[in-house]
């Protein structure tokens, strides 16, 4: 994690609104098509069992983050999600995937 | 309804209201609503059954005359009962459940309106709060039971008959009395629920209990005997009535129709109508009603529709709730097929969809979710207008309601399907799913899952999770494997994190689950468990198993990120090092544990970084030789680390002080492929820089080359030091370097010295170098006072008039500094000195007029006790600048001299002054305070003399800061009859001083004292007085009330004041009433008042309580409070709470408290840098807020320890959480600060930072305002080449060169873009010819012939131009 972070900026988006049905993999796939999909996190609640309704998404160039900006609306599994330019970072430590990592 | 009404004008007559005079006028429309909205539901209750009837109808007539001629539709209201409570509760308890019951009551009150229901989870929760707190009042307990009927349509009768019982009895043991309103209350329930109980028994229960039944009980109880067909019942308690002369209104007819038809003789019912004629009532539509009930639980359509059209004709109007509620009698007689006919008729009235909804609900809790569906269909046209969302999600109300109710499967799969083939929801199984895993139903969901994957809908293991949780919780293994089973044959696999975060945990080891799940017949993926083992076995420490299982070929590519958490707890006790060295080789070398990453070999040296900086000092010292032994052993298997990791590693050990392991971690280096570094640079710690900045300097100076900045730094680093006399020295020795800021931090440190002369010599050599060079205020200051204290009056006036000619601005605290100036020179009675310095200030208007400033004049003459002085002063002061300072001081002064002369001429100056009034009071504050409390309290009592809080607060303010307990004492047992005094206040004053001196004793006397007086003491005063007691371990005598809804009365004035004014709500009612505002009427604004005033008076953790209370109503406030709330948390040492409302606040900007709270809570370092840094993980809109001060601060304190913990959470952010603007900030700092060398390092651990190229830019800009920075800007642009374009970087070294006068830089810079071919624009063409003309040196270009400012807006403009497109 350290590792691959380090000295490449990241160029993410941060998706709310998902449906709580979607899975990591579905909005990974889904926003692959913009571009290279580098991190995609949802993070759950661990005593709900549900997910947040939130993700980010890492894109390794700034294109695909371009791309999924430019493409309005975003609707997975009929629903539409709200997408905008992160200005928040990964919260990787409140999350399960990352739960072991820190 | 009467209950209801009646419980209004309760509540009105109630002696706690009086308390809140102004709130409970609301409470009538409040429990009017709650009433009106429950009234609809409650005309239910028809059954069949038959009894001939006995009923004497004539014996009625003769009651025609008592019969109220207007009430059709309401009960008439019976005069209440004084209802006496038996133990009177102290007024403060009252006071307290008069607050509760609002809040209670607000809170039923706007889920009835919104949704004209009441969940059973807000119901038990009101309930169990108000036995929380001991005392359930009447209100209370009435509200509750009245909540118990027909507002619960989600809960099956018999459950919601329960919880009415388990209500009564449980307030019955905490003390409630009863009175005859909540007997009948419980009787509605009984009706409202079709509860079967014997009205005789409840009778001989209300006399045993010696509580006389009323009208409405009689009523209520003759429903009861009709609602099961008992005529004769019915007409015992009706004789009853009549024996005591009590009026037989239409709900008693009404009762007796559906009593008559219940009893099977629909003739008597029906007859019922023309003998409410014969006795002078019309027949209303509630009578119409019972009918229409009677019918259609007889199923007669006719009939129905029969009078549904003589309702029409009589001119009366039936609600679209009335004829819900027969739909609900057609429903429940299993008459279904005629309740279309029926919600056809429906005029949809405003209301009617939540009514509608209800009727839903209650029909799904009764059975008929079928007959509910149909209904939910009539009116989903109603509900598409309020749809915002692109896809439809109606129905959801319905679905969950029929998950919460277990109904069958296949029936929700149909409406489901109904939904969405008619585009009412596009998603319902989803939906239903997801609600059945909310309530943890995992028959249901797996059945829904299975309907989901018969349409082709996805199945995932997510969904799942839910029920995981659920399980895990109480360690359910059987309930564990069943979902596994419902998973596996659903075909959904399970993945690793799924496995290991939700299902692992219920079982006690890896082992038991691999076998459980082998004999439950469950497939699971290897590679999972082996995983889950690996965690399992690495969190235990059990190093030998783990490594066999590392070690093991069967094992399969597994990332060491997978299990590196629980690697580091098993290795953080140093137990085993040789078996931690072999692991952590086969983590080096072995490519399953790298797969994630494999071209860096980082893996392995992260993890050694991860591992040392999880040890805290204490471990690193205990285990010292263990730490050095396994590096040892890492070192013999040629493990080795990057010099970044090294220089991280290196970092903690050092702040941990255990510098001898370094040389240990650097043996991990790999020397060669790091080329240059020799170990001694590597090694070289802080201590070397000071000589090392020396010898660059020396080595600079013989180069002939500039050394300005380097000087600067040595002379920065020798002040931080203190050591004035190298400084100078140095100055001396190279003078043509000095540059202004070297001089600035200079004449800094001979202030601090006290060295006026050196100061001041310093001072006119900078202004020969550059008279333009300007010092800040505190630095001016420092000089002002260092120069008048050591007599250069002169030369301090000097100064203070240099600041004005450069327009330097001074702020609060060099004011502060100022004043201190001149007490200074009051200390040694230098009057003169006073003067000068503050004509000088006033008149150049460096300062306005303060009583601070005035002060010391003042001061200079009481000092030396010369009073006539003194009051000259005093005069002069109040004539030329309106002040009037230490008049106290000088009044007391007086007094204790005795000079009465002087004493009645100081008091005719004031009177005139001030006015007569605060003449007195100053004479009263001057006797209280020198002990002449005989003529205190004559002066006190002067007729006519009214209370100024103000002024009382003034001087109590002061007793309690001085401790003095005497004065304030005396004051507060001399103004029990002064007018308009708030006696709660001052007692509050006492109680305070008590506080601060822990003094129980005396705060138990003023409790005493208090209740002499017969004083109703506010909420926090009384709260303060059980603190003191509490902290003494002595008993409180009274109930400590609740924190809940403060008045805002009786704060600080000062405060407050401004608030007050802004508020409008305020601004429209009197001052008073908003102190007794209730707590259903308050506003955001309110709440945030309150939570301020709280904070400002540090009540911290009552201002929490204010704060969650407005969150759990749902207000969103502004961020100001929760910055004031985290710092006054964080003041009382509350971190955690801190960190909750910090929490809360989640999305709320909350930036600028940040910088406060470091400092605040920088006794405790590893709060605040975890503060600093979920702050900087969580909030999206801070990434701008710079945490430059606090890094800076930590520089300039020299506090290392703090400083690495800073720098490691800045990379921490920067590396794992893509959060650069803290590893920015601190980069930037060390290169501004000289540190360039930390700054390279920083560069190389966080590499990102390079990529932070507006911050650099902006740096730069603002750099290059000010001289002496072209340094910095050099050394930016050698560590992150491509920051910005070349030109950008050479414009602005050329603009800083200009600031500087430094011409061979400039020239030698000229040179280099010549060299490397970099074009210059125009202004700096210009700026270079300058430079090359004051020195007399021929320009090698064409200058530019236009204007400066020609080319600043040229460039200006190309800029915006350039940049508008890229702006986002």
């Amino acid at each position: 994690m350290a590792a691959t972070a380090a000295g490449k900026k990241v160029f993410e988006v941060f998706v709310s609104k998902v449906l709580w049905t979607v899975a990591t993999r579905d909005i990974k796939a889904y926003f692959g098509q913009f571009g290279q999909v580098k991190k995609c996190l949802l993070p759950f609640d661990k005593e709900t069992g549900f997910h947040r309704g939130f993700c980010w998404i890492g894109f390794t160039t700034e294109e695909g983050l371009q791309n999924a900006l430019q493409k309005d609306p975003h609707i997975i599994e009929g629903a539409k999600l709200q997408v905008q330019k992160n200005r928040k970072p990964f919260s990787g430590r409140k999350s399960n995937k990352e739960a072991e990592d820190i | 309804m009467a209950a209801l009404l009646r419980s209004a004008r309760l509540l009105k007559c109630s002696p706690a209201v009086l308390l809140q005079v102004f709130g409970n006028s609301r409470h009538v429309s409040a429990a009017g609503r709650l009433y009106s909205e429950a009234v609809g539901t409650t005309r239910a209750g028809l059954c069949v059954q038959t009894v001939p009837g006995r009923l004497n109808v004539n014996s009625l007539s003769s009651y025609r005359l008592t019969l109220p001629c207007v009430s059709c539709r309401q009960y008439g209201v019976v005069p209440e009962q004084s209802g006496l409570v038996k133990d009177e509760p102290s007024v403060a308890v009252r006071s307290k459940q008069a607050q509760q019951f609002d809040w209670a009551l607000a809170k039923l009150d706007s889920s009835v309106r919104r949704t004209g229901r009441v969940t059973k989870t807000l119901l038990l929760r009101i309930f169990h709060d108000i036995c929380r707190t001991g005392y359930p009042s009447g209100n209370q307990a009435l509200l509750l039971l009245r909540s118990c009927g027909s507002l619960l349509p989600e809960v099956p009768l018999a459950e919601r008959v329960e919880l009415s019982q388990q209500i009564w009895d449980k307030l019955q043991e905490l003390g409630t009395t009863y009175d005859v309103s909540h007997y009948n209350a419980l009787l509605k329930t009984y009706l409202q629920n079709e509860f079967r109980f014997s009205p005789t028994d409840f009778l001989a229960k209300m006399e045993s209990a010696n509580v006389q039944p009323n009208r409405v009980t009689y009523q209520r109880l003759i429903a009861a005997y009709c609602e099961v067909g008992d005529i004769e019942g019915a007409s015992t308690i009706l004789g009853f009535m009549k024996s005591k002369d009590l009026p037989i209104t239409e709900a008693v007819f009404n009762s007796l129709v559906t009593g008559h038809a219940r009893a099977g003789d629909m003739d008597s019912a029906e007859g019922i109508l023309s003998v409410m004629k014969s006795a002078g009532i019309e027949p209303g539509p509630d009578t119409y009603l019972s009918l229409l009930n009677v019918y259609a639980e007889k199923g007669d359509i006719a009939k129905i529709k029969q009078t549904l059209e003589t309702v029409e004709n009589a001119d009366i109007l039936l609600m679209d709730r009335d004829l819900m509620q027969v739909v609900f009698s057609l429903t429940k007689a299993s008459h279904q097929q005629h309740v279309p006919e029926i919600v056809e008729r429906m005029r949809h009235e405003r209301g009617y969809v939540p009514d509608a909804m209800n009727l839903c609900l209650s029909l799904i809790t009764h059975g008929h979710e079928e007959t509910a569906f149909s209904v939910l269909k009539s009116f989903t046209g109603l509900l598409v207008e309020s749809q915002t969302s692109d896809s439809p999600d109606l129905g959801n109300f319905f679905l969950r309601h029929c998950a919460n109710m277990d109904k069958p499967v296949e029936n929700i799969v149909g409406f489901c399907k109904d939904l969405k083939d008619s585009g009412l929801h596009s998603s319902p199984l989803q939906f239903t799913l997801q609600c059945a895993l909310e309530a943890k139903k995992t028959g249901m969901a797996v059945e829904l899952m299975r309907s989901m994957k018969e349409e082709g809908l996805p199945l995932r293991p997510h969904y799942f999770c839910p029920l995981f949780t659920h399980y895990q919780k109480d360690k359910n293994i059987p309930g564990t494997l069943q979902a596994l089973r419902a998973m596996q044959e659903l075909g959904v696999a399970s993945d690793f994190d799924t496995f290991s975060i939700y299902i692992l945990p219920s079982f006690p080891s890896v082992d038991s689950a691999r076998t459980s799940l082998k004999e439950a017949g469950i497939d699971v993926d290897g590679n999972i468990l082996i995983a889950a083992e690996l965690r399992t076995e690495a969190s235990r420490g059990n190093l030998a198993g783990l490594f066999s299982l590392m070690s093991s070929p069967a094992l399969p590519n597994i990332d060491l990120s997978a299990f590196r958490a629980s690697l580091i707890s098993g290795f953080r006790g140093f137990h085993n090092v040789e078996l931690m060295a072999k692991i952590t080789e086969l983590l080096y070398k072995d490519p399953r544990f790298n797969s994630a990453d494999p071209e860096t070999s980082e893996n392995v040296a992260y993890f050694l970084y991860n591992l040392i900086d999880s040890l805290n000092e204490t471990e690193v010292h205990s285990k010292e030789e263990q730490i050095r032994e396994y590096f040892g052993l890492l070192k013999n298997m040629n493990i080795s680390i990057s010099l970044n990791i090294f220089r991280g590693i290196r970092n903690i050990l050092e702040s941990y002080q255990v510098p001898e392991l370094v040389k240990d971690v650097l043996a991990l280096v790999d020397k060669k492929e790091n080329g240059l570094e020799t170990d001694a640079t590597l090694l070289r710690g802080l201590e070397g820089k000071l000589s090392f900045l020396e010898k660059t300097l020396a080595e600079l100076k013989a180069e002939g080359k500039p050394a300005s900045s380097t000087l600067k730094k040595v002379i920065t680093v020798l002040c931080s030091e203190e050591r004035l006399e190298r400084a100078l020295e140095l100055k001396t020795q190279y003078e043509t370097d000095m540059t202004p800021a070297a001089y600035a931090t200079l004449i800094n440190l001979c202030c601090r010295h006290d060295n006026a002369e050196e100061a001041l010599k310093l001072k006119m050599e900078l202004a020969r170098k550059d008279s333009e060079a300007t010092l800040d205020a505190q630095k001016y200051v420092a000089l002002v006072r260092v120069l008048s204290k050591h007599g250069k009056l002169e030369e301090a006036i000097d100064m203070l008039k240099e600041m004005k000619e450069k327009d330097v601005q001074l702020r609060e605290s060099t004011i502060g500094l100022l004043t201190l100036t001149m007490n200074t020179a009051a200390m040694k009675g230098d009057a003169n000195t006073i003067r000068r310095l503050q004509e000088t200030i006033f008149t150049l208007g460096l300062a306005k007029p303060s009583s601070n400033l005035c002060s010391p004049l003042i001061s200079c003459y009481l000092e030396s006790e010369n009073y006539a002085g003194a009051f000259d002063a005093t005069v002069e002061v109040q004539k030329q600048y309106n002040q009037m300072p230490k008049i106290h001081d000088l009044i007391c002064g007086l007094v204790e001299n005795g000079d009465a002369e002087l004493l009645q001429k100081v008091m005719e100056f004031l009177s005139q002054e001030r006015g007569e009034m605060m003449m007195l009071y100053d004479l009263y504050f001057a006797f209280l305070q020198t002990g002449r409390y005989k003529e205190a309290r004559k002066i006190i009592e002067t007729p006519g003399l009214r209370a100024r809080p103000t002024r009382v607060q003034w001087f109590a303010e002061k007793c309690i800061a001085a401790q003095q307990m005497e004065p304030l004492e005396n004051m507060v047992d001399m103004t029990v009859k002064l007018f308009e005094c708030d006696r709660d206040d001052m007692y509050h004053y006492l109680l305070r001083l008590c506080k601060e001196t822990n003094d129980w004793q005396k705060a138990e006397a003023t409790w005493m004292k208090m209740q002499e007086e017969n004083l109703a003491p506010r909420e926090r005063t009384l709260r303060l007085l059980a603190d003191i007691l509490k902290n003494n371990d002595k008993e409180v005598p009274f109930e400590v009330p609740e924190v809940w809804f403060e008045e805002v009365k009786g704060q600080p004035e000062m405060f407050l004041e401004q608030e007050i004014k802004s508020s409008p709500m305020v601004q429209a009612a009197p001052r008073k009433r908003v102190a007794a505002s209730p707590p259903k009427e308050a506003t955001v604004d309110d709440y945030r008042l309150k939570l301020l005033s709280l904070c400002k008076k540090g009540k911290a953790q009552e201002a929490n309580d204010i704060l969650k209370e407005a969150e759990s109503m749902g207000m969103v406030l502004s961020p100001a409070p929760y910055d004031t709330l985290i710092k006054t948390l964080l003041a009382s040492g509350n971190i955690e709470d801190a960190m909750a409302v910090k929490n809360m606040s989640l999305f709320k900007s909350l930036t600028p408290s940040m910088n406060s709270l470091f400092s605040l809570c920088s006794e405790d370092i590893d709060s605040a840098v975890e503060l600093l840094e979920s702050f900087y993980i969580q909030n999206t809109e801070n990434q701008k807020s710079s945490i430059s001060f606090v890094f800076r601060k930590v520089l300039d304190a020299n506090n290392d320890a703090v400083l690495d913990k800073l720098s490691a959470m800045a990379e921490r952010l920067c590396n794992h959480f893509a959060s650069y603007r803290a590893a920015t900030d601190l980069f930037l700092i060390y290169l501004d600060t000289g540190r360039t060398e930390e700054a390279k390092f920083l560069l190389q651990r966080c590499a990102a930072v390079n990529e932070q190229k507006d911050t650099m830019f902006t740096y730069m800009l603002r750099a290059a305002q000010q001289p002496g920075q072209a340094a910095k800007i050099k050394a930016l642009s050698e560590l992150i080449p491509d920051f910005t374009e070349k030109e950008n970087i050479f414009s602005h070294l050329v603009k800083c060169y200009g600031l500087d006068k430094d011409f061979s830089s400039a020239k030698a810079l000229y040179e280099r873009m010549q060299v490397e071919g970099v074009k210059a624009d125009e202004l700096t063409l210009k700026r270079l010819a300058q430079l090359y003309k004051e020195a007399g040196a021929t320009v090698p270009f064409e200058e530019p012939p236009e204007s400066f400012r020609f080319y600043a807006d040229k460039l200006n403009k190309q800029r915006s131009e350039s940049m508008e497109p890229a702006d986002n």
